[in-house]
């Protein structure tokens, strides 16, 4: 009790013992059992956990308010030696907006599509204040600006369809930001979010902050968001902060079990077990993609979208090659064609040196054996009512002659490569969870023995914890089964540890492609630095925020209706010149063998440029 | 841009009409009846029969007969290009004078239903949306369950025997004027406006009158599915993130209120439109019960009678108002959501 005393000098807002339950049909739930949390002044609070685990929750429960049907069932939210348990409704909605501010993931929906957004953040501001219309449009702009909206005077008008996820988000954090809120709280405030577009937004809210003096609880998954902003990390585990501490320590030496599961991918990469040591077994390429292009029309007009363009890239027998972009880069297309699940429109793509294009109906089903896929989110891939041995057992009926007991047998050794537990067997997979999920549509995959699996972004729906997990078993499989893998991701961190090299995509062609290594310690593209740079690494040794960030990517991304004539990155790039403009630019091997699509790279003209 | 969408819809619509008579003009010669003996009896001679075929015009080939209707044969008299929807077969009277004593009334009886539906029912369909389950949502549920499960001219006439009969209320269901009442001089057809354009508030009380037993009719079996469509449309805004966003910002209740509002009555809007149009041919029941002498009842005379031009007259007439109440409601809900695009 006596520290509590002390620390109401310069606490903003503390929570205890909270404890919030959802009445359901099925049921009651309850997410935060025993929650306790405390922000001080001006002071930067991570809070991590599980996807389901409560974050949102709590989030919205310390400002009083709970989605219904759930209830706040007892504890104390103290603001300012006020318990916001015991105010009345008039008395909270003053507070709320005002006092507290908080951003939401998904900020498009969170904004009324209805009203023009300047509207909007005056109707906020006006809440608590008695601005007239006039003033709050005034102050609506000012806050645009200070969240770093080019031409706030135009975008005022704008409603929340017109603006992209990132401008949306800025909208959201000007409502927020616009009453001088004390405790600013920011929910997955980037989800969804571009990497190079979450990093200007997080360093835009950083700075915003900072000149209005809040404190802010960030909610994220993402362990390179917390290590890069945060002073300090609160685990949510089971209902309850299971572990509080500076930042620093936090990363170094984590001391709850949950935390240090958390933390493991981030150990294993930082331990060096790193691919880029192991050799590849040299040799013919497995799976070798030629000039690669799809386009596709767009509906009711006789313009085309340009998916891919040119792209050039090979798999060798037991490698890993990781594709990286932000979305819309093509990175999907390219696996959907080496499936024949998309046909391109030029290019050629062989698998063993057999062009796959002219592979006849009746053989494809032999040829879809060898390559398989695993998709993004594994609940729209499992057909929820199956059973895990139907899920498992349909590939065995398509492509193999085995018998009934063979079958069974064959499903129990995959539930148990892939760490399930046989006993789920006749289960349905409902109720197991994102990663086992995962888990089984990997089993599914591999069930009859392919070469190559299109792994196509597998981890971005888990918990951080549940990716290392995942990880570690493509690994394990790749060693024991000598899989070759075609890794999608946006996700670096996961990058570095399962692949061997890498392919950086924008807007549908790689610009710069070589050994993990090499790309991520020393990218050569504009694009390739801009990207590693935006990464955040969960490393809070050396945070973003400390550094000087080298002057990045500015602008938004073209369409891809509508490309630019040379390189597709010059209207974005800080090192442009009036040849990048008017050439288009060929992806040309380098010296030390990775290839980069850069004349000012090629030429040597980029060399110790920041 | 908008001006040029109208322009679009009106154009689209015009042809869309025009197809629709040209089909309906082939789909009633296609039915099994015989009008010519309707008018001249079963047992007339040959040549009272042909004389009366060739008084209707129907001795003509078909697309003789058509080209007149349509007005592109010069020689054979106005038609519908010339503005005229032809001559009724059983009054000799021209159908558009006809439907434009009918119309107004099923007009009118439609706006006010409308009008006093929607005042009743987004507020209830509010409150219901406010506490789903409460008191109030079971009470609607209920009521709509109740109103909606049994025919409107039952509840007509039983609103008849409570209120003109037993209570003495409202007036006989014999029209919208007593029938010693002289109506106004007629200026835009709708009884209501010319009896205040004529100066004469007795007879625009008188018709409301009238009116009320009717528009309470409508509204009584309108109210259920309007509120039960409010009420889903406002449990989903209400649960939308934007209206909880709206909450964590501290916006006043009153506000946060109209978000919501706002978001659920843009689909409502086009729903009401479809009930709308289906009502102009649909609220015959209701006009048979009280005698109105609207256009459902025009309609099923028409038929009954194999009166061609007034049927086709009907037909054009309910097609063209649909679409214009439809553009209507799409530009109502365009202003009230700005995500719909003109396209």
């Amino acid at each position: 009790m006596k520290a509590d005393v002390a620390a109401t000098q310069r606490t903003v807002l503390s929570v205890h013992n909270l404890r919030v339950r959802y009445d359901t049909p099925s049921g009651a739930v309850t997410p935060l059992r025993d929650f306790s949390l405390s922000i001080g002044e001006r002071e930067v609070v991570g809070l991590i956990g599980d996807a389901g685990s409560g974050k949102s929750t709590a989030a919205l429960a310390m400002m009083g308010l709970v989605r219904p049907p759930g209830r706040l069932i007892s504890g104390q939210v103290l603001f300012g030696g006020q318990d916001l348990m015991e105010m009345d409704e008039d008395q909270l909605r003053a507070l709320r907006g005002k006092d507290i501010g908080i951003i939401v993931q998904n900020p498009r929906s969170a904004l009324n599509p209805m009203l023009r957004i300047g509207r909007q953040i005056g109707n906020v501001y006006r809440a608590h204040s008695d601005a007239s219309a006039a003033a709050a449009r005034d102050r609506a702009i000012e806050m645009l600006r200070l969240v770093g909206i080019n031409d706030p005077e135009r975008r005022v008008a704008a409603y929340a369809h017109e603006l992209s996820g990132g401008m949306a988000q800025r909208a959201l954090i000007a409502m927020a930001l616009s009453s001088e809120p004390r405790l600013l709280i920011a929910d997955e405030p980037t989800s969804g979010l571009d990497v190079t577009i979450q990093a200007q937004f997080l360093d835009q809210m950083w700075d915003s902050v900072q000149q209005t003096g809040s404190a802010i609880l960030l909610i994220s998954q993402d362990l390179g968001i917390i290590a890069n902003y945060c002073d300090r990390v609160a685990v949510l585990h089971d209902g309850r902060i299971v572990e509080d501490r500076p930042a620093r320590d936090f990363f170094a030496a984590p001391e709850h079990p949950y935390s240090r599961d958390i933390l493991g991918l981030q150990r294993a990469a930082a331990s060096g077990v790193a691919r880029t040591s192991e050799p590849v077994a040299p040799g013919e390429p497995l799976v070798e993609v030629t000039a690669l292009a799809k386009a596709f029309p767009i509906h009711g007009s006789d313009k085309v979208v340009q998916a891919l363009q040119s792209v050039d890239l090979s798999v060798g027998p037991g490698e890993t090659l990781g594709l990286v972009g932000e979305s819309g880069s093509g990175k999907t297309t390219v696996g959907r064609c080496l499936l024949r699940l998309e046909e391109p429109t030029s290019g050629d793509i062989t698998y063993r040196g057999a062009p796959i294009s002219g592979i006849p109906k009746e053989a494809l089903r032999a040829f879809r054996r060898k390559i398989q896929i695993v998709f993004q989110d594994p609940y729209d891939s499992l057909n929820p009512r199956w059973t895990i041995r139907r899920v498992l057992q349909e590939p065995l009926d398509l492509h193999t002659r085995l018998g009934k007991a063979e079958k069974t047998a064959r499903i129990r050794d995959l539930l148990e490569m892939v760490g399930l537990d046989q006993a789920l067997i006749d289960d349905k997979p409902r109720g197991l969870g994102a990663s086992a999920m995962q888990r089984l549509n990997i089993a599914r995959a591999i069930a009859v023995d392919p070469e190559f699996i299109v792994l196509d972004e597998p981890t971005s729906v888990l918990a951080p914890q549940a990716v290392t997990g995942l990880i570690a078993l493509l690994r394990k499989l790749q060693k024991e089964l000598g899989l070759s893998y075609l890794f999608i991701s946006h996700d670096l961190t996961t990058v570095r540890f399962l692949c061997h090299r890498v392919a950086v995509m924008y807007l549908g062609q790689i610009v710069e492609v070589g050994r993990v290594g090499q790309v991520f310690e020393d990218p050569q593209h504009p694009y390739a630095r801009a990207l590693l740079s935006a990464h955040l690494f969960p490393d809070p040794t050396r945070r973003r925020v400390d550094q000087d960030v080298p002057e990045s990517l500015s602008g938004e991304i073209p369409s891809p209706v509508d490309l630019p004539r040379g390189c597709y990155l010059a209207g974005r790039c800080p090192f442009a010149v009036d040849r990048c403009r008017s050439e288009a630019q060929p992806l040309v091997a380098l010296e030390d063998g990775r290839q980069v699509r850069c004349w000012r790279v090629i030429e040597g003209d980029l060399e110790g440029a920041a | 841009m908008v001006a040029r969408y109208i322009f679009r819809r009106i154009l689209v619509g015009t042809v869309q009409i025009l197809s629709l008579v040209i089909a309906v003009f082939f789909l009633i010669r296609l039915l099994p009846a015989d009008p010519v003996s309707r008018f001249v009896g079963l047992n007339s001679s040959a040549e009272a029969y042909a004389q009366a075929e060739r008084n209707l015009g129907l001795d003509r080939p078909l697309l003789t007969q058509l080209g007149h209707y349509l007005g592109v044969l010069p020689s054979e008299g106005p038609g519908l290009l010339q503005g005229s929807l032809g001559t009724s077969w059983v009054t000799g009277t021209p159908v558009l004078t006809e439907i434009g004593q009918a119309l107004p009334i099923t007009i009118e009886l439609l706006t006010f239903a409308f009008a006093v539906a929607l005042l009743i029912s987004v507020p209830v369909g509010m409150l219901a949306a406010l506490r789903p389950g409460g008191a109030a949502d079971r009470g609607v549920f209920a009521y709509s369950l109740f109103a909606g499960s049994q025919p409107e001219f039952w509840w007509g006439l039983l609103f008849v025997y409570v209120f003109f009969f037993v209570l003495g209320w409202a007036p006989a269901p014999l029209g919208v004027l007593s029938p010693l009442t002289s109506p106004p001089p007629p200026v835009t057809g709708f009884i209501t406006l010319d009896s205040l354009i004529a100066g004469r508030p007795d007879t625009l009380f008188e018709v409301l009158h009238h009116y009320m037993l009717p528009v309470a009719t409508m509204v009584f079996i309108l109210s259920g599915p309007i509120i039960k469509m409010v009420r889903q449309n406002m449990v989903r805004a209400l649960g939308s993130d934007f209206v909880l966003y709206a909450r964590c910002a501290g916006l006043p209740k009153g506000q946060v209120a109209r978000y919501a509002l706002r978001a659920a009555m843009a689909p409502s809007v086009t729903l009401i439109g479809i009930l709308y149009g289906f009502m102009l041919g649909g609220a015959v029941l209701i006009e048979s019960v009280f005698s109105l002498g609207g256009l459902g009842q025009y309609a099923i005379r028409s038929v009954l009678a194999f009166d061609y031009p007034a049927i086709q007259g009907v037909i054009l007439v309910i097609t063209a108002i649909s679409l214009l109440v439809y553009l209507a409601l799409d530009l109502i809900h365009a202003v009230i959501d700005p995500r719909v695009a003109y396209g």
